[in-house]
């Protein structure tokens, strides 16, 4: 009697969590997406950054009658590219640069294929995903590349302004990079190569990328630690402490503008690229890099959050529908 | 499997012994890191546990404060010293390794303060009696009664707090710190798991190493009267005559 009545609870448990997760917003009448690809299962990478682009492209989808499934801040690339490549996820925003150096390393290919050039990168990265059932839709004229910043007192200082400056007096940096610079072609390999920096023989603490500790460390007082240090183009510290970024001179920094990256499988579902694409397009073009870091300031140093700044940014520039 | 054979050839590869981030320079900074909270760490603990276990007072304030230390997390400690030596220091070893030593510090100092106090309360108080009825002075008794009895409870504790800095010094990794942490924080970075592994390895086996050496130290000093498991069991070949 008692497995009996343990049998009943468990489906009753069952029938009640199946019913609790379906549902969701009705279709609206100005659009009318196909029911099978009603929902879009959106992902993001570990940062706030990543989920604030996702964020964004959600809502706008929302307002034209998507239900979203938010799969924000997962983790690196190595763990999301492959949730969405293999059907786990609809849709990323993604740096075209880096994931095209990715998906590179994957095919086991010599790095180096992404360029400066916006157009040329993205390109290529379309024609490399295509194999893996993924679609890349138009680009946000915003790019996020990693760029060294200097504390400005050292800048003056030395007399630097451009990454070629640095050869000159690199051994008397204190660098700030992350762990896997050492490792990373686009990191050491490009100070190395075009600029002229041993990386073996620099001074340095490695702190994370774009992060807070190694923007604090640069924008110390003007006899800190540390004098230079990787960060990311629109991290809203650049601005708040006065960083100097120096200039990739050599033009090596591959482009790096958002976009997003949609299953292919289900774009067909839901009606085309061409018909997402006039949604999204319209989207990515208004988010300009001065408007990004903008919006970076508001979440990092104004504390507000994410998903609010998005829609408010929306709103300004009138994109929801 | 592989990661066995991998593992093995990362400790055999001769560049992991040389250069930045050198296994015996990495070593020397986790024993340097960790030795030094310790010293420090008994230097505030002792004396000031000593007083209240032998006296009693001042023990709620001293034990609420260890209680408070106990539940403090080290990274987030870590963190926000980072934050303070960011704009105190242009010393880049100070910089990276000053958050890290007092954070251990502070981890090192609850272990210690609260195994003492409870050591030296635990003794028995006519055995204090006795000895004041011997004439002996309040130092006097601390000295020649009460910390050679407590003195097994006392080493414990210290042994806990030893243990506890070594693993936890890892984690000065991960504010640019040096140390074994390094290779955890590095191979997580760069997907290098022998790399990740073999920190992992090398920081357990100092840990179990700090343990057993002071054990055995503490088998050495603690007096076999006081602690009876150290007594020679008898057996038929030797009358069991305890030792004096």
């Amino acid at each position: 009697m008692r497995s009996i009545r343990m049998l009943a609870l468990g489906a009753s448990l069952l029938v009640l969590a199946s019913a609790c997760s379906t549902g969701g917003g009705s279709p609206s009448p100005v659009d009318n997406p196909t029911p099978d690809a009603q929902t879009v299962r959106i992902g993001s990478a570990g940062f706030v950054e990543s989920a604030l682009i996702a964020e964004i492209y959600a809502q706008v989808l929302e307002a034209h009658g998507y239900t979203i499934d938010r799969q924000l801040q997962i983790g690196p690339r190595d763990v999301t590219f492959p949730a969405l490549a293999s059907g786990q996820l609809d849709m990323m925003p993604e740096y075209i640069g880096s994931t095209l150096e990715f998906v590179v390393r994957l095919d086991a290919d010599p790095p180096g294929e992404a360029t400066n050039d916006t157009q040329q990168t993205l390109t290529r990265l379309r024609e490399r995903v295509a194999g893996r059932g993924l679609t890349v839709l138009g680009p946000t004229e915003a790019q996020d590349f990693d760029a060294f910043a200097m504390r400005p007192s050292s800048a003056q200082e030395l007399g630097i302004s451009k990454m070629s400056d640095l050869a000159a007096h690199a051994t008397e940096l204190t660098w700030g990079v992350p762990s896997e610079c050492a490792t990373n072609p686009l990191c050491a390999g490009q100070l190395e190569d075009p600029y002229g920096i041993d990386f073996d023989s620099l001074t340095l603490i490695e702190l994370g990328a774009c992060g807070g500790e190694v923007a604090a460390a640069l924008g110390s007082s003007d006899e800190g630690a540390v004098d230079i240090g990787l960060m990311c183009s629109t991290q809203a510290e650049i601005a708040r402490f006065g960083l100097v970024v120096l200039e990739d001179d050599q033009g090596v920094t591959p482009a790096q503008n958002i976009a997003p990256i949609f299953l292919t499988e289900w774009l067909d579902a839901a009606g085309g690229a061409e018909a997402m694409a006039a949604i999204l397009d319209p989207v990515s073009a208004a988010l300009s890099t001065e408007e990004l870091t903008e919006l970076n300031a508001r979440v990092g140093i104004d504390q507000e959050d994410f998903a609010v700044v998005a829609g408010d940014w929306l709103a300004e520039e009138g994109l929801l529908p | 499997m592989q990661l066995l054979t991998d593992l093995l050839a990362w400790f055999a590869d001769p560049a992991n012994w040389t250069g930045r981030d050198a296994i015996p320079e990495r070593f020397l900074e986790h024993v340097l890191i960790s030795a030094g909270a310790m010293l420090i760490g008994l230097a505030i603990a002792l004396p000031l546990a000593l007083y209240i276990g032998h006296t009693g007072r001042g023990a709620f304030l001293a034990i609420s404060l260890t209680n408070i230390g106990r539940a403090l997390p080290s990274y987030a400690l870590l963190v926000i010293l980072f934050g303070v030596f960011v704009q105190a220091t242009s010393n880049l070893t100070v910089l990276t390794n000053g958050p890290t030593l007092l954070a251990m510090v502070a981890l090192a100092i609850p272990p210690i303060i609260t195994n003492t106090y409870v050591g030296l309360r635990d003794v028995d108080r006519d055995l204090v009696e006795v000895a004041n009825g011997l004439g002996m002075r309040g130092a006097q008794v601390l000295r020649r009664v009460e910390i050679p009895l407590a003195l097994p409870v006392i080493l414990t504790g210290v042994r806990i707090a030893a243990v506890q800095v070594v693993a936890t010094a890892a984690l000065g990794a991960v504010i640019g710190g040096g140390g074994l942490g390094r290779y955890i924080v590095q191979g997580m970075a760069r997907f290098d798991m022998p790399r990740l592994l073999a920190g992992a390895l090398m920081i357990a086996g100092l840990a179990l190493v700090v343990e057993l050496s002071l054990a055995w130290l503490q088998r050495r000093t603690v007096s076999p009267a006081v602690a009876p498991e150290q007594r020679p069991v008898a057996d038929w070949r030797s009358p069991a005559a305890p030792r004096v």
